[in-house]
């Protein structure tokens, strides 16, 4: 027999499905902004924030909205060759594919991009950009210069950002969006839309403010974390409804559970 | 796959923890009021006594006593008689000072004491004193300075406790050494003159410096019944019988609850 937490779990396994993309106030804000960017004569815009603040999400929400819109093109993993990077640029460009045995040479691609200044602007979605190396960086920048094509970057907020920021993007971007982690309202509202919207009303009713104020206080309302802690809740009631379901109150949320799936996770210590 | 049995360890094994840590906390919050007036109570007393925690050493308690036999004759024989209770050493310092009056002869026979009889024959003669340790002067040693003849100043030396300079010479005495026996004395000449807030003030210096002397704690309540503070009275004695178990502290506050002080 299949349990119905197999299913809840499922909703939160972390995925940058446009699908799963949940609309906060604070996301709504930032999502708005970003698309106010693009529309301004601006070479670069720079997405960031701590690892699982949505940025990924953000990226390709704003991608699925617009690729029916506007040239856009998403990079969703880091292409660290500069060799395969630059072919990738070129290809979503010019529509074409270069064979295996040719490279595209960078002089090339910057005199191509000129050539089609004033008629086309090309934007690119590159995510975890801290991870290309610093030439690679520095062709980023030439290549927005052209000002045909237009690069959203997200960037992981890490101690070296500032280094990163004055190096590669001190006078070129002019959008700096940072996203943060979430509050108490939003993360109630986050796992509320979550499971409603797959048709768990019940589950998300049972859910009460002081087990939302659990969750966040140890996952500092980060949205990676939530779903991590919420897919080992409901992993352990998966187990529970299979094996011994008159151990589970389906009308309300166990406080045993939510703090045995904080002991697995490491939030506290037992 | 999470091992369920293994994590329910865990949990149980968590929650006792908690537990304990709840209880513990709810220990201490029922425990501080408690604390806290143990606390206020103890400053209550604190504010009234001396803070000296470490009772000390008894401080040397002597006294003289002149007895004058016969004034008339050419020789004078002087029987001192010396109560010392401990530092001999310093005996010869205090005997010789002029200024200490007999206060309370009844009150310190009551005590258990040593005593030392000397006996010292005088002659008319003029004769220079052998120098010594104290500064103080005796009486013997004033008629010598002032070319007088011993025999007949003798009559003149005045030992009474009435004496109106009495507690000028020993405030001054008490400036200069910071004794807490001259404090103790003034406090009792004080108290004896019903003079009781400087019988207070002067209880408290003596305890202040040394806060053994039994006397001093004594003085020290009694000033305070008779200025009508009897229950901070109280409070002192029991503090201090608490600390010292002195049958005269239990004595005082049992005079105190019948109200015969």
């Amino acid at each position: 027999m299949k349990s119905k937490y197999s299913e809840i779990k499922n909703i939160f396994i972390d995925s940058v499905d446009s699908q799963s993309y949940v609309e906060l106030d604070s996301m709504r804000y930032n999502y708005q902004l970003l698309l106010e960017s693009l529309d301004k004569p601006l070479k670069m815009i720079l997405l960031f924030g701590r690892p699982g603040t949505g940025k990924s999400m953000t990226l390709n929400k704003l991608y699925e909205s617009l690729k029916h819109k506007r040239e856009i093109h998403y990079f969703d993993a880091p292409i660290l060759s500069e060799k395969e990077f630059l072919k990738s640029i070129y290809e979503a460009m010019s529509g074409q594919s270069i064979p295996q045995n040719m490279r595209v040479n960078f002089d090339g691609l910057l005199k191509y991009c000129q050539r089609m200044k004033g008629k086309r602007e090309v934007v690119f979605l590159l995510d975890e950009c801290q991870l290309y190396s610093e030439a690679l960086m520095e062709k980023i920048r030439l290549l927005s210069d052209t000002r045909v094509v237009k690069f959203v970057i997200t960037l992981h907020k890490t101690e070296n950002e500032d280094v990163i920021a004055k190096e590669h993007f001190k006078t070129r971007i002019w959008e700096v969006i940072e996203l943060s982690n979430a509050t108490e309202e939003d993360l109630e509202l986050y796992i509320q839309k979550k499971l409603i919207q797959k048709g768990f009303v019940e589950v998300a009713n049972s859910i009460s403010k002081r087990d939302i104020k659990f969750i966040h206080t140890h996952t500092q309302g980060n949205f990676r974390e939530t779903n991590k802690f919420l897919y080992t809740i409901f992993n352990i009631y998966e187990y529970y409804d299979k094996h011994q379901p008159q151990k589970i109150d389906p009308h309300r949320f166990s406080k045993k559970i939510l703090e045995m799936a904080a002991i697995k996770l490491g939030y506290i210590n037992d | 796959m999470i091992n369920i049995k293994e994590l329910e360890k865990r949990w149980y094994k968590y929650k006792a923890k908690s537990l304990t840590q709840f209880l513990s906390i709810l220990a201490m919050v029922i425990l501080l009021p408690y604390f806290l007036y143990y606390i206020y109570s103890n400053r209550d007393i604190l504010m009234g006594t001396p803070q000296k925690e470490i009772i000390q050493p008894v401080a040397p308690k002597i006294e003289k006593k002149v007895e004058k036999k016969d004034l008339n004759s050419t020789t004078v024989e002087t029987t001192s008689k010396v109560i010392i209770k401990e530092k001999p050493a310093k005996t010869e310092e205090l005997l010789l000072s002029p200024t200490i009056p007999i206060l309370d002869i009844e009150e310190e026979r009551s005590e258990p004491t040593k005593k030392v009889h000397k006996k010292a024959t005088h002659h008319t003669s003029k004769k220079l004193i052998p120098a010594k340790q104290s500064g103080a002067l005796t009486a013997k040693e004033l008629a010598v300075i002032a070319g007088k003849d011993l025999s007949h100043e003798h009559k003149k030396i005045n030992f009474t406790r009435s004496s109106a300079n009495y507690k000028e010479v020993m405030e001054e005495k008490f400036r200069v050494n910071k004794h807490p026996r001259e404090a103790l004395l003034l406090a009792k000449a004080y108290y004896k003159e019903g003079d009781y807030k400087q019988a207070e003030e002067w209880a408290l210096k003596a305890n202040q410096l040394d806060g053994s002397l039994d006397e001093s704690w004594l003085l020290f309540a009694k000033s305070k019944v008779k200025l009508g503070k009897k229950q901070e009275a109280l409070k002192i004695l029991v503090a201090y019988y608490k600390k010292s178990r002195s049958s005269k502290a239990k004595g005082l506050i049992e005079k105190i609850k019948e109200g015969s002080v």
